[in-house]
């Protein structure tokens, strides 16, 4: 959006309040995806909401600041997409990678597996305090994080270069 | 017996390491890498000399080496070695050798050696993977190779015209020939694996399952099925288009824009052989013992009215390489024309005259070349009386092209006899119209023996004003002299046979490369200059008497011919530039027409191509729509669909952009509380985020587009809204079909099973899920490759986005904006005003 244009005093402090709340909650997915609705996919594309909501409410400046990007660079890639696009490229290289391990321990590309920590004896004692419940590490995880940076690096690419034009 | 495994590997892999590294060799030695390719070609040549007592005792049943390559559609790189491919092998490496050696004479000071040697020892391992290869699919991928390393061979000298057109035109014609092939090849293993007694194999030869080992049964499934002729038909334009067979013989004349060692190497002793040896190698296959099989009536016809046609055409060239390249064509004919006999003496023929052929052609294509190098010039009527400047090479030429005329006792005379003989007697027990095929033999052999003559003459008669020779160097001497020796001794054991004695090796191993094709095995192969007057030793000299009568005339049958090529009408070469030209005309116009710029026109032609493609899927399988039975909706349902029916509705009528965008989104949120009725929560609070965010995307966009719709004519409104409702009719169909079509055991309860923590489990669970959320568990656990490929598509979508972007930026640095076109205002976001 323009620059010229005021946002409203109410926008403004709406947005500080709502944002940190949504980040949360998109973490919260992530982190549940397994069991419960949410997963890479929705917590990256609830993440980029965010940031568009400070993007049109602060403008591009200060969404700058906030994720620490340098204003410098060659061409597109200079500032806000430049940081875009390496999340993206790292997220893919998680996803991949961790396919590519499975290979390395013999079993075919993209195997998951799942850790199920309550039957781990010294991590099995933790699990029987009231309010833990079960415990499990799946391997999946690390590819749904790779999934989560690619659908943020990716949407907030195109948006920021869309934004800029 | 089986060949060494590790011999015939090597062999194979050797010429494409060699490629590989022929450029940096180049770097190191220069010109002299000639040498070294040399080197490589005779290594192979003795790794497969090695194997000469296995592939004499090849098995079909039995000495296949199979190695996996991709084991779920049951490919493998089978390899075989019997007499047949020993020959293809020999010759690939053999004939190699000594045409790296000449390279090294002939290539002193041409551009682009390291490219050249590359792409000719590329070739040659291509050539081997034709000659070796047992699995049919292999072997297309190799008959392929070789048809691309010819484009680049041919194609040489990239800058002139004639050397691209040439490329591309033998690529076009080989290639696509090939295409058949490899449809005969999937109709024969897929047809004859449905037979019960067959398992499915496309392994050729060699294994005890294979095709060629039990013939007897492919045959008859593919007589049930009535494809034994079309599969017949298939392979042989494969065959055909390799071998420069009419009416795909034009390409080979053009060939000859190539460096002369490329011609003498590929379009003559080499790759056009791989036609044959597939004609050769099928030929027990699709050959039945009957008396007057339909491979006979295919393939010796064509083969016999090639040999003849080309044989004239030769006698039409004016050039010395055109000359030999439609000779060429013509003994490749006289080949595929013995193989096609259904006569003992018909494989005999091939056999034979595989090896006559490559030896004396590819000896007089070196001489054509020491004629081009050293008197410069290679038109014909300017050529004459060599004799005194280049006596050896003269007598290189007598030996080999008297050979290739037929005269006795030189080596082409045997298997042209072979040819009488078995014409003769297809006639005589046939009859009829089969007479014609002596007949038809005869005539193309005299005019191949005026050509022969011909060429032979350059040496000789008086010498034209200013013609200068100097003395080639031994490089590009040694070889033709090494394959004439060659040609000389083949010749001198027939005259020995004539005497009851026998020279080593020619006959057993030409039994060896007969029985690799002959129905029958055969003991042993004897041949010799015949001193009784049979009927056909009286069609050989019939030939040559005629072929002396006439050639006082050459001249003016050369002229004859040359009137009948400027026909247009009956030229095959007009047909293909008329098609190519056609096709370069047609082109420009598709692409104009349908990537005009125009928004409009892109969403009309991707919309009504895919709603044509979908109905006109659903019409040709005759899906049908499942029946109504009446509405279960609840009044919540009921409430959000008709709104969303709503919003759609005022989409239509909105003023401006904004409120259209605005509007959109009642009818997507609406979806997503439809999804939220439906418990789908997983699919709910995706369909809202990306709601969310594509009102927002559409907003920042929006803001630089003009809020106001262009004036819409009524014939675009009405074309739109048709386009709409087909869209809109196309999704409703296929959501009430894909949902109709349920399978009686759907996936699901498999996923659903396995996608929870099992009740019994170990620390590590790796054959279950472990998570209660199917959905997820499938995105990122069952189906993770698919995922992986859609974060790909996410990621590309984000680099086309930068990339566009910076290449705008980049083109208005330079000062080159686009002219906005007529309908840019209404059809791009960047109309106008921000350029």
């Amino acid at each position: 959006m323009t620059a010229e244009r005021e946002t409203t005093v109410i926008a403004r402090t709406v947005t500080r309040v709502v944002v940190p709340i949504i980040l949360v909650v998109a973490l919260a997915l992530l982190f549940r995806g397994h069991n419960l609705p949410g997963g890479g996919f929705i917590a990256g594309v609830l993440t980029c909401t965010a940031f568009a909501l400070v993007y049109i409410i602060y403008g591009s400046e200060s969404l700058r600041t906030l994720v620490g990007a340098s204003a410098g660079g060659d061409g597109v890639l200079a500032g806000l997409p430049g940081a875009y696009a390496r999340l993206f490229a790292v997220g893919l290289a998680i996803a991949a990678g961790g396919g590519v391990a499975a290979m390395v321990l013999g079993y075919p590309f993209l195997s998951q597996t799942v850790l199920y920590l309550s039957d781990v004896p010294a991590v099995g004692a933790v699990t029987k305090l009231p309010g833990i419940g079960t415990l499990e590490l799946a391997s999946a995880f690390v590819f749904d994080a790779g999934v989560y940076l690619v659908v943020v690096g990716g949407l907030l690419t195109i948006i920021s270069v869309v934004g800029s034009e | 017996m089986q060949p060494s495994p590790a011999a015939l590997v090597a062999a194979l892999a050797l010429p494409f390491l060699g490629a590989v590294a022929a450029p940096a060799v180049h770097r190191l030695l220069g010109e002299r890498t000639a040498y070294f390719a040399a080197a490589v070609a005779a290594v192979t040549f003795a790794l497969l000399a090695g194997q000469y007592g296995a592939a004499l005792a090849a098995d079909p049943t039995a000495s296949g080496i199979s190695y996996q390559w991709i084991p779920a559609l049951g490919v493998s790189l089978t390899l075989y070695l019997d007499g047949l491919s020993l020959l293809v092998g020999f010759l690939a490496s053999g004939v190699g050798v000594l045409i790296f050696t000449y390279s090294g004479g002939y290539m002193h000071g041409e551009p682009g050696q390291a490219k050249y040697y590359a792409t000719l020892l590329a070739f040659m391992g291509s050539m081997l993977g034709v000659a070796l290869a047992a699995d049919l699919v292999a072997l297309f991928v190799f008959w392929e190779l070789t048809s691309v390393t010819s484009f680049v061979l041919i194609g040489h000298y990239q800058r002139t015209d004639s050397g691209r057109y040439a490329a591309r035109k033998s690529m076009l014609i080989t290639v696509s020939g090939g295409l058949f092939m490899l449809v005969g090849f999937l109709v024969l293993a897929f047809v004859a694996g449905q037979a019960p007694e067959l398992a499915r194999t496309l392994t050729l030869v060699g294994t005890p399952d294979s095709l060629i080992a039990n013939a007897e049964a492919v045959r008859s499934a593919l007589e049930a099925r009535g494809l034994f002729l079309p599969v017949i038909a298939l392979v042989f334009v494969g065959a055909a288009t390799k071998s420069a067979q009419v009416p795909f013989h034009i390409w080979l004349p053009n060939a000859m824009e190539a460096p002369t060692p490329v011609s003498a190497f590929l379009h003559s002793a080499t790759m056009v052989k791989a036609g044959v040896y597939l004609v050769g190698r099928t030929r027990p296959l699709l050959l039945p013992e009957v008396a007057v099989p339909e491979w006979m009536l295919l393939v010796a016809t064509l083969g016999l009215v090639s040999m003849a046609i080309t044989a004239i055409l030769a006698v039409g060239a004016t050039d010395i390489k055109e000359l030999l390249a439609y000779s060429t064509a013509s003994h490749l004919g006289l080949i595929i024309a013995g193989y096609g006999l259904a006569t003992e003496y018909g494989a005999e023929t091939g056999a034979f005259h595989i090896l006559n052929h490559a030896v004396f052609k590819a000896t007089l294509f070196m001489v054509a070349g020491i004629i081009a190098h050293e008197a410069g010039t290679r038109y014909i009527p300017d050529l004459g009386g060599l004799r005194s400047e280049l006596p050896i090479t003269a007598g290189i030429t007598a030996v080999a092209a008297l050979g290739m005329a037929g005269v006795p006792p030189f080596n082409g005379f045997y298997s042209k006899e072979l040819l009488f003989e078995a014409t003769y007697e297809i006639a005589a027990h046939e009859g009829g119209l089969f007479w014609l095929y002596p007949a038809i033999a005869v005539f193309g052999s005299v005019f191949t023996f005026l050509y022969s003559i011909r060429f032979l003459m350059l040496f000789f008669g008086e010498k034209p004003d200013g013609l200068h020779a100097h003395r080639p160097p031994w490089p590009m001497l040694a070889p033709p002299l090494l394959l004439t020796g060659v040609a000389a001794y083949v010749g001198l054991g027939g005259l020995a046979g004539t005497f009851g004695y026998k020279v080593p090796v020619v006959g057993e191993f030409v039994a060896a490369v007969t029985n690799a094709s002959a129905l029958h095995a055969l003991e042993t192969f004897g041949y010799y200059v015949p001193t009784t007057l049979s009927p056909y030793f009286a069609m050989s000299l019939l030939t040559i008497a005629l072929g002396a009568l006439a050639y006082p005339f050459y001249d003016r049958i050369h002229a004859g011919v040359r009137r009948a090529r400027a026909v247009s009408v009956t030229s095959p070469n007009w047909y293909y530039d008329a098609a190519i030209s056609g096709a370069n005309r047609l082109s420009p116009i598709v692409a104009e027409t349908v990537h005009n710029g125009v928004f409009r026109r892109y969403a009309y032609t991707a919309l009504a191509a895919v709603c044509a493609l979908a109905l006109g899927g659903y019409a040709a399988t005759g899906a049908t729509v499942p029946g109504f039975d009446g509405f279960a909706v609840s009044l919540p349902l009921a409430v959000v669909l008709l709104t969303a029916v709503l919003g759609a509705v005022a989409v239509v009528r909105a003023p401006s952009h904004i409120a259209g965008v605005l509007t959109l989104s009642i009818l997507g949120f609406m979806i997503a509380i439809f999804f939220v009725l439906s418990d789908a929560p997983d699919l709910a609070l995706t369909q809202l985020l990306i709601e969310t965010l594509v009102l927002v995307l559409f907003l920042l966009v929006l803001d630089k587009l003009p809020s106001w719709y262009g004036d819409l004519k009524r014939r675009e409104a009405v074309a739109d809204a048709a386009l709409s409702a087909t869209v809109g009719v196309t999704v409703f169909v296929t959501v009430l079909l894909s949902t109709g079509a349920t399978p009686p055991d759907p996936i699901w309860e498999g996923l659903a099973e396995r996608a929870p923590v099992p009740s019994e489990h170990g620390v590590w669970i790796l054959d279950a899920g472990g998570g209660n959320n199917i959905v997820n568990v499938i995105l990122v656990d069952f189906r993770a490759f698919d995922t992986l490929g859609e974060i790909s598509v996410v990621a590309m979508a984000a680099i086309s986005v930068l990339v566009m972007v910076g290449m705008r930026a980049r083109s208005e640095d330079v000062g080159t904006t686009e002219e906005p076109g007529p309908d840019a205002a209404e059809s791009t976001p960047e109309g106008g005003e921000t350029a």
